[in-house]
């Protein structure tokens, strides 16, 4: 009877604890996704522009059937991928470096990797504008050393776009890492090269699978973060570089299209919901296959 | 004492909370608005002359307030009083309903505006008209958006993409169509594309390319053109042949504003001769009042000559919202690529 008590109590202070958010979710986040997954069932008349009731998936067709959306889509994955891989690249030394280190200012080389988080994403992309212009910073450099004859097109192209994206994401990849690489005994990589293990291998058979929780957290969250990218590609990608956030945002605010502007929000968050999985589940499938266990 | 709640005391716990903000409302008046130069100026030369009256401003560019004002379609209050939009923004917001038809006898200062500015849905605040501006440095005087919106011009055009519509309208003109018309000017534009003109987001960054030399020529509002020579840049304006597109700034009241009364009040200082007047001064625009007290030398660079007045074109609205989103479309995908 007492026992029986316990329990409910316990069960009690669970939905306690987590009614509160639940709630917060459910109609903060759940309900405004229902209404719009509706609306983009929706149609649109563009003479007047307004939303007329239907019930179709038209709006779901013209986006695979156009090639300025499929397009857009298309960039914008290349784009994450490739900033998700070159997050992990440079971060990854990075992290290591910062966990592994005993120096007293590693709470500063902390504070230093997370010191660009207190800044906007567009007050860095105005930052990065400065630098990126024909008469900016890096082609008045080159130019003033006699390296460049003309500048170099950076501001207003994809390049532009992936080095600020990189930018942004870069301390949420490091501080991933960083968390999970000190987590692992020093210990063990020592035990590897005692057994005569190159550094290569040791780090693809004994860092690598140990730091893999850490991995697919950075750059599943790198990822996420480029595919939604709004600031950086609006501001640094100018108005020829499309990528998905600002197509959504166009459809709602410029053409009043919130019908297709949610068809086309609903397919961002599949597209990066599945690749998301997808990868998560390579990954650890490769992790089972390549672990000695 | 035991803590009761019954039918009445519930009631006039509700009237109570509903009075608060009733009452508050009274004193606040929320305009929507541009941020930047033209939010500080409304409040240098339009907030300070209402006395007792809390303005607020909600900061944003058109599309996002005028997105906000269509959500809030079914609210009894809406969450601005006034919005400050482009005449063809007002006209699109009246088709949708979405603004109270204004009772100008509620406005003293209305009696001097100039007719034309004087719609059933919205007051025009100011206006300008669309010239041709060039770097004397680089080339010499165009005469119209013929010569201007050229393929022979390659990258050292500059065309802005927010002004899409406006050079829409330059390209139409400049190729045989009308305000009532686009289509022709389609070809033109696509043409100055293939031939390297240069795309720029923003007003600023099309100065910033003007100034740097980077583009030689390109379509924008006379006002602005004097804002840029005010902040030394090497521009000249000319007044096309083939007619001047007005552009005209106003104000709305939404249908659903809390306080109407304090709207009214605030729209009648935006008619006020000394507002009208700074503004001209600050911003280069013209006023819509015929008694601002403009200074001559003023009036001479961002007015136009009696000549240039009769080449004033104002646009087909109706015609602007109807194929809006098909020119969209068309910018985005065929224009821009």
């Amino acid at each position: 009877m007492r026992h029986e008590l316990m329990r409910k109590n316990q069960a009690l202070t669970a939905t306690a604890l987590l009614g509160p958010a639940t709630i917060f979710i459910a109609v903060g986040l759940l309900a405004p996704l229902a209404i719009l997954f509706r609306y983009s069932l929706n149609g649109f008349v563009a003479q007047t522009k307004t939303m007329v009731e239907a019930l179709t998936i038209q709006n779901y067709v013209t986006f695979f059937t156009d090639a300025y959306y499929t397009g857009a889509l298309g960039t914008t994955v290349r784009v994450a991928l490739l900033v998700t891989v070159v997050c992990l690249v440079l971060g990854f030394p990075l992290a290591y470096v910062v966990a592994r280190t005993q120096s007293r200012f590693k709470h500063l080389l902390i504070i230093a990797i997370v010191l660009p988080l207190f800044v906007g994403n567009s007050v860095r992309a105005a930052g990065w504008m400065v630098v990126f212009g024909n008469k900016g910073f890096f082609n008045a450099s080159l130019m003033g050393l006699g390296l460049l004859s003309k500048p170099i097109e950076i501001m207003f192209t994809e390049k532009a776009v992936i080095i600020g994206i990189i930018a942004v994401n870069l301390p949420f990849m490091v501080l991933s890492l960083q968390s999970v690489i000190e987590s692992i005994d020093r210990a063990v990589e020592e035990a590897a090269f005692s057994l005569g293990a190159p550094p290569l291998t040791m780090f693809r058979r004994v860092l690598w699978p140990l730091a893999l929780p850490g991995i697919l957290a950075g750059t599943i969250l790198c990822f996420i973060l480029a595919m939604n990218a709004y600031a950086t590609p609006f501001l640094l990608g100018g108005p020829l570089f499309k990528m998905m956030a600002p197509v959504i945002y166009n459809e709602f605010t410029q053409k009043t299209n919130w019908p297709f502007g949610g068809a086309i929000a609903f397919i961002l968050m599949a597209v990066t919901l599945s690749l998301t999985i997808a990868a998560n589940m390579l990954l650890r499938r490769r992790d089972t296959r390549v672990s000695p266990t | 004492m035991a803590f009761m709640i019954n039918r009445r005391t519930a009631l006039a716990g509700a009237a109570a909370l509903a009075a608060v903000p009733a009452a508050a409302a009274d004193k606040k008046v929320i305009i929507g608005t541009w941020g930047g130069d033209y939010s500080r100026l409304l409040t240098k030369n339009i907030d300070s002359l209402l006395k007792g009256v809390e303005v607020v401003h909600a900061e944003e560019n058109a599309d996002p307030r005028k997105a906000k004002m269509m959500a809030e379609k079914v609210l009894r209050r809406g969450t601005t009083d006034v919005q400050g939009l482009s005449a063809n923004d007002m006209y699109e917001v009246d088709q949708h309903g979405l603004v109270e038809h204004l009772d100008y006898s509620k406005m003293p200062n209305a009696k001097n505006l100039i007719p034309a500015m004087k719609y059933p849905y919205g007051i025009g605040h100011i206006y300008s008209g669309k010239v041709v501006l060039y770097n004397p440095d680089m080339m010499k005087a165009p005469e119209g958006f013929a010569d201007t919106l050229d393929p022979k011009l390659g990258n050292k055009l500059g065309i802005i993409d927010i002004q899409r519509q406006y050079v829409m309208v330059a390209a139409a003109l400049a190729s045989g169509g009308s305000v009532h018309d686009f289509e022709p000017g389609k070809a033109r534009l696509i043409a100055c594309r293939k031939a390297g003109a240069r795309i720029y987001p923003s007003n600023e960054a099309f100065a910033q390319a003007l100034k740097t030399g980077e583009i030689a020529c390109g379509i924008m509002w006379k006002a602005r053109a004097v804002q840029w020579q005010n902040a030394g840049i090497k521009v000249e304006t000319v007044a096309p042949k083939e007619g001047v597109p007005m552009y005209v700034s106003g104000f709305v009241m939404q249908k659903n504003a809390p306080n109407k009364e304090a709207a009214y009040a605030w729209l009648n200082a935006m008619m006020d001769p000394s507002a009208q007047k700074n503004f001209a001064i600050d911003m280069g625009y013209n006023p819509t009042v015929t008694n601002a007290d403009v200074p001559a030398d003023v009036a001479k660079r961002i007015g136009f000559t009696d000549e240039e007045k009769k080449r004033l074109v104002d646009l087909d609205y109706a015609y602007m919202a109807k194929t809006d989103a098909a020119n969209q479309d068309w910018w985005n995908k065929s224009f821009k690529g």
